[in-house]
């Protein structure tokens, strides 16, 4: 299950974050998310550690916690998507896919003629549809 | 792992058992210790000690009892380590083989004795017999016996001899290669029969397989068989593991904590294992799966604090285990390179392990507490915990007790376990423990510069600090947490962390950051919809991120500096108040977090004014405290303390008296701020001095002890709010109009006065080479006094640009020298030496600087700039005035008034020269008749001769000029004797040459000394401008002195002089003669031809052809009688003459062998001719 997703922007800031869970653990969710900042940034400042994700956008998994699985993606704008999933068996092939069609989400948001860049992401629309993708989360793989 | 036994940290040595013949004990047993790998050796002095050593079995091992009291017994492997060896080496000294037969009989039952013992335990044996001496001889038939008695091979009956170095040394390498097989065959076999008890399942119980398989791969590691220790270790975890659900055989909580204490011994030695053949992925993936297979099972509720307890056991020894062998792991990017991707790096850093064991170690303190509660408020007797002690399994406790003389295990109930194990537990001081742990995590990931999760880690370690009261160190640690969320504008946990630095500064009762931490939190951008946290678990002591926890700060700090609250709510008497004792003063800068609660943009509502005149001011101010709050005064600062006013509130009781009384009181109808709403205040400002006017800050009076000091700020260069720029809302502009906010300046240049002063420059044409140009300057006052003035004077090349500083000007000396200022002359009537000494004077080559005295309104004062051009140049000059129309000399009252104008530099005259022969007397140069294509074109002149120079001197410029004098001057006077200028009257009544004429005068000159090149020297002009006008602005009285080099000439002893000798007119029909002279300068005889043409004017008496010759050093006349027949400018007859020996002919030009014929004889009127000379030759 996903209990997190989060947008951050290009100062590190967060544009967009939401939790899925019912118990009240955003705040620790906040620090999952910020911390697996530090990870991208390494994925990104050395390149030759990810070795063959060069140029891609998934960044894979970046932080397992003791509960929960952080996942990264970085858009050509710089602007980097997590994922915190609490599943412990996730394909990467489901991720990936979550995270294409969150980055389409993402686009249709920024795309608003009254969204300001780098401003929070405060659509009603996106997060209903980011609600719906994480809902469809690894339900294509059961299929 | 500290905590681990030693046996257990380190692998197993084989052990070996020497016996007999103490004196050697201590070399053997070092030898072997220096082995690779060492061996450890037990002494004994005597054989029959033995038995002491290796007790008897005490059970027999052929048939296990069906069930075991546990796993694995505690002291098995320190027993195997230290005390039961694989090998028995018994020492006989030669003596007592080859002695008498009592010793014999001594030696034979004490090998029995011996065999006995070992036997049981399989443990090999080895017999030396030590030679003492070289010579001792033990007849082979004693050998024989005592082999057959031993019943060995021949392989481990050594002997030791010990003569010399090499022989000891020798004996010392046989016998430990043979401990050394020795000890690999026991420890095979033993491993070998134990292994197959478990292939063939002879065991009554999963504990006996747990336990086999734990002593085959201790057997291993003993061999240094450490794959097949690892697969045993692996077989033994697992079987171990299958027992959770199916073993019975003690109290559930006494059997889990049992199996996880083996569980953790059979981990650490896998971990160990793997790590020491360096394969880190797999010790990772161990570690992983290890740690998923036993994190469900809890076990009971009330023995939680045992499962997280190790937890994080199990997460620390990981971790000093991999920071241990982490010099071997270089690579770990490698490793993560070509590992499985379901690893991260990050599972490979040791800090990772820590911060987790600190969390579990944390889910224990807290289960811990709850379980201590309980057994308190059961309120058990406190006896039971006491005599409990480990029990002889591993993992077991039992209580100790006293029955007769010798004590007694008794085993445990679960309640009764439980309760030591709390009371066990309570002995430690976790919070510490945690600490420790994140300190270690905290400062390996600052190292890494891995801020993010550095500062997590930080704020669990702030958190503890916390909780056990230390809030220095938690507030130094939670400050530098904040200004990382701040920067990244992570408002969640940067709203908890400031929740915490509260508290901390309010029980460190440190009123201003308390109140800074307050205001900051309730300015943070938290809407009502985020941080939805119910309940108050999660969040800190700020209570849960929202609106209403906002307001809440607000009203409880809004209160606090009322001076109505103290900072703490307890009824202590020592509460803090903000009072007249103890007045708040807050600062905000730019870059202060709490730009947020009160930001102050001012703007100018115009960039430039006069000083004098008035202006508007905006002051807007900003707040994002989400309740509304008044402001009781405003203090506006400026960098001009004269500006400076103060705005109170007119709904407020006139409090005038609070302020300065010097500074303006304005009133503003409301001073009330509410959230991210302007409040803008405009008002008149008037300037007096010119320079810059700044509004520095405001300061804010809130309260009767509180201020704030806001730094003002710039609406066009003010930056985005931090935080709240992230936010998705309207952006409101600082000023009404929305130009002023994107242009406004909270600074204005007030401008200098208008001067009123007139500086003139006089000079008006163009300046000549060399004169000195005097440029008059004129200083007149129109309204002002001139207090201090100072004039300054600039020379700058036109085409070069920039001004010359002083200072630059020493660089530049070099190109600028051409034109030069030579002074500075006071005005008419006042001497240079009137000037006081204090006046500044200052004159450079390009740059001068006067002082202006005092000058009255109307009055003047003039000066004079002399300029010299050496070179012909355009010049700018630029003078400036700056002076104060008051009396103080402060800077700030200074104009300054400017003027510029750009004069010519021109030359004024122009000198030509020309050199002539004389007339009619031609010398043959032979120089002149070779061409020479690239000679140098000096002119060649004869030696001895007299030759004609015509100087010229042409007016260029625009001006009449007045001729003083024109001559040649030697430059050296040993040249100057080299030849003899000639000329007539050597000053000139100064004649007038008007623009465009030339004035020429001739010099005849000499050459006496025969020198290849000589050098003629220079021409000086002397002249003047013409005064004769009347009107001469620049030029001086004084004449000067244009100078220009004459070019160096050649000399050359002419060989043939020809001259011709004719009158100077002829008579119709009246006959003359008509000379032609050749004179030989040669020592040679010169042979010349010379032929006359017949000319129609004249009739013609002599030779036409003939050769004549010339005796050296002799002259030659031939002479020719003519008539004129015609009248006027008639033809000579032609003449040539050639010279043989030089092959060159002479023809005299056509004016030359010209002649007047005056029809008559003419009468002249002889007048002054010598005085008119001059004159005529002018006109020509």
């Amino acid at each position: 299950m996903i209990v997190c997703v989060a947008v951050v922007g290009h100062q590190n800031n967060p544009l967009y974050i939401q939790s899925f869970t019912d118990a009240d653990d955003a705040l620790k969710l906040h620090h999952i998310v910020h911390c697996s900042l530090d990870v991208v940034d390494e994925r990104v400042n050395n390149p030759k550690k990810s070795g063959p994700t060069l140029n891609e956008t998934f960044l894979g998994l970046l932080y397992p916690t003791e509960n929960y699985k952080v996942y990264g993606y970085l858009t050509n704008t710089k602007v980097k998507f997590i994922l915190v999933t609490t599943d412990l068996d996730v394909r990467d092939a489901d991720v990936r896919n979550f995270f294409r069609r969150f980055h389409a989400a993402y686009v249709d948001a920024v795309s608003n003629p009254f969204h300001v860049p780098g401003k929070k992401i405060t659509s009603k629309t996106f997060a209903e549809t980011v609600s719906t993708i994480v809902k469809s989360f690894g339900l294509s793989s059961a299929g | 792992m500290e905590e681990y036994p030693e046996e257990m940290r380190s692998p197993p040595v084989s052990l070996v058992a020497v016996a007999g013949c103490p004196e050697l004990h201590q070399t053997v047993s070092t030898h072997l210790h220096s082995l690779q790998p060492p061996i450890n050796s037990l002494a004994l002095p005597d054989l029959s000690k033995i038995s002491l050593l290796i007790a008897s079995k005490p059970k027999d091992d052929q048939i296990p009892r069906p069930n075991p009291d546990g796993i694995l017994k505690r002291d098995w492997l320190l027993k195997h380590r230290t005390k039961i060896p694989s090998v028995v080496a018994a020492f006989f000294s030669s003596d007592c083989v080859s002695g008498d037969p009592a010793q014999w009989l001594q030696l034979c039952s004490d090998l029995d004795n011996l065999k006995a013992v070992i036997r049981a335990r399989n443990i090999r044996l080895v017999l030396v017999v030590v030679h003492s001496h070289s010579k001792d001889d033990i007849t082979e038939d004693r050998m024989l016996a005592l082999r057959k008695r031993a019943e060995m091979d021949s392989k481990y009956f050594v002997t030791f001899a010990q003569n010399d170095e090499s022989e000891l040394k020798q004996s010392l390498h046989r016998l430990s290669s043979i401990f050394a097989e020795l000890a690999n065959t026991y420890y095979r076999d033993e491993g070998r029969r134990i292994k197959t008890r478990i292939e063939k399942k002879i065991y009554s119980s999963v504990e006996l397989n747990v336990r086999y398989c734990f002593k085959v791969a201790v057997y291993a590691e003993f061999r240094r068989d450490w794959a097949e220790a690892i697969r045993f270790y692996e077989d033994a975890y697992h079987t171990l593991r299958e027992m959770i659900g199916t073993s019975t055989r003690l109290p559930a909580i006494q059997r889990l904590v049992e199996i996880k204490t083996i569980a953790e011994q059979l981990h650490f030695k896998i971990s160990t294992l793997l790590l020491h053949g360096g394969k880190i992925a797999e010790v990772v993936m161990w570690f992983r799966r290890h740690n998923a297979s036993y994190t469900r099972l809890v076990g009971a509720p009330e023995a939680v604090f045992l499962h997280w307890e190790w937890m994080s056991r199990q997460f620390l020894v990981f971790a000093e285990l991999l920071e241990t062998s982490s010099a071997t792991i270089q690579n770990i990017s490698f490793l993560v390179g070509s590992a499985e991707r379901s690893l991260t790096e990050w599972e490979f850093r040791p800090a990772n392990y820590y911060q987790l064991a600190a969390q579990y170690l944390k889910e224990k303190r807290t289960s811990l507490e709850v379980a201590v509660s309980i057994s308190e408020t059961l309120n058990a007797t406190d006896s039971s915990a006491e005599s409990v002690v480990p029990s002889t399994y591993v993992g077991q406790f039992a209580r100790l007790i006293e029955q007769g003389n010798e004590f007694v295990m008794q085993p445990l109930t679960d309640e009764e376990y439980i309760h030591y194990a709390i009371s066990d537990g309570k002995r430690f001081q976790d919070s510490f423990e945690i600490i420790a742990l994140l300190k270690k995590s905290y400062d390996y990931f600052s190292n890494l510069k891995v801020h993010r999760i550095g500062a997590f880690c930080g704020f669990q370690m702030a958190r503890e600090y916390y909780g056990v009261g230390d809030f220095s160190n938690a507030k130094q640690l939670f400050d530098g947490i904040a200004s990382l969320y701040r920067r990244e504008g992570w408002v969640t946990p940067l709203w908890e962390v400031l929740g915490y630095l509260r508290e901390c500064s309010r029980k460190q009762s440190m009123m201003k950051e308390f109140v800074e931490y307050s205001l900051e939190m309730a300015a943070l951008p938290i809407s009502s919809d985020t941080g939805v946290q119910s309940s108050r678990k999660e969040c800190g002591p700020a209570g849960p991120a929202s609106l209403l926890q906002k307001e809440i700060i607000h009203n409880e700090v809004f209160g606090f500096i009322g001076g109505e609250l103290g900072l703490t709510e307890t009824e202590n008497k020592t509460d803090l108040k903000v009072t007249g004792d103890n007045p708040l003063h807050l600062e905000i800068d730019l870059v202060s977090p709490l730009r947020l609660v009160l930001l102050a943009s001012v703007a100018f509502h115009e960039q430039i004014i006069k000083p004098g005149s008035s202006t508007l001011i905006t002051l807007s101010l900003l707040s994002q405290l989400p309740l509304t709050f008044v402001i009781d005064q405003l203090e506006v600062q400026f960098n001009q303390p004269a500006c400076n006013f103060i705005v109170v509130n007119s709904q407020q009781a006139p409090s005038g008296a609070s302020g300065v009384d010097s500074h303006r009181v304005e009133t503003a109808p409301s001073l009330s701020l509410s959230s991210n709403r302007w409040l803008r205040l405009t008002y008149d400002v008037k300037p007096d001095q010119s320079g810059k006017l700044e509004c520095i800050s405001v300061i804010a009076k809130m309260g009767p002890h509180f201020t704030i000091c806001c730094r003002a700020e710039s609406p066009a260069s003010m930056n985005d709010l931090p935080l709240w720029k992230f936010e998705d809302r309207v952006e409101t502009h600082p000023t009404k109009d929305p130009a002023l906010s994107f242009t406004g300046q909270k600074a204005i240049q007030v401008e200098e006065p208008e001067p009123q002063i007139d500086l003139n420059l006089g000079a008006f044409g163009p300046a000549f080479v060399g004169e000195s140009f005097l440029v008059p300057v004129t200083v007149t006052s129109k309204g002002h006094d001139v207090h201090s003035g100072e004039l300054k004077i600039n020379l700058v090349d036109v085409r070069g640009g920039g001004l010359f500083s002083p200072r630059e000007s020493e660089h530049i000396s070099m190109d600028n020298a051409h034109v030069e200022l030579l002074g500075i002359s006071g005005p008419e009537g006042e001497d240079e030496s009137d000037q006081g000494v204090e006046k500044i004077k200052k004159i450079q080559e390009s740059f001068g600087l006067v002082s202006v005295p005092f000058l009255k309104c109307s009055d003047s004062w003039s000066c004079k700039l002399e300029i010299k051009w050496h070179r012909p140049k355009p010049i700018m000059l630029y003078v400036s005035l700056g002076y104060s129309p008051d009396g103080d000399d402060s800077t700030a009252h200074k104009v300054n008034i400017h003027k510029s104008l750009q004069i010519e530099g021109k030359t004024a005259i122009l000198i030509s020269h020309r050199f002539m022969l004389p007339f009619r007397r031609d010398p043959l140069l032979l120089s002149r008749t070779k061409p020479v294509p690239e000679s140098d074109q000096l002119t060649t002149l004869p030696l001895n001769e007299t030759s004609v120079l015509v100087v010229g001197a042409k007016n260029c410029a625009d001006v009449p000029l007045q001729l003083m004098s024109i001559s040649v001057e030697a430059d050296e006077d040993d040249i100057g004797m080299s030849c003899s200028v000639q000329h007539g009257s050597d000053r000139l009544d100064p004649a007038i040459v008007v623009p465009g004429e030339e004035f020429k005068k001739v010099f005849s000159i000499t050459p006496k000394v025969n020198l290849p090149k000589l050098r003629l020297g220079n021409v000086c002009v002397r002249w003047r401008r013409d005064s004769g006008t009347g009107e001469q602005p620049g030029s001086t009285e004084s004449s000067v002195l244009t100078k220009q080099i004459l070019p160096d000439v050649n000399l050359e002893l002419p060989s043939l002089v020809v001259s011709l000798e004719c009158p100077p007119y002829g008579i119709l029909g009246d006959p003359f003669t008509y000379y032609i002279k050749v004179q030989n300068q040669t020592h040679l005889l010169q042979e010349l031809k010379l032929s006359l043409a017949d000319a129609q004017s004249f009739v013609l008496c002599g030779s036409h052809n003939d050769t004549i010759y010339v005796l050296p050093k002799s002259e030659n006349i031939l002479s020719y009688k003519l008539v004129p027949l015609a009248s006027g400018a008639q033809q000579l007859p032609k003449f040539t003459v050639t010279s043989v020996r030089y092959s060159t002919a002479f023809q005299p030009s056509n004016a030359v062998s010209t002649l007047f014929v005056f029809p008559s004889k003419p009468h002249f009127k002889m007048v002054d001719v010598g005085e008119k000379q001059t004159e005529s030759l002018a006109a020509e």
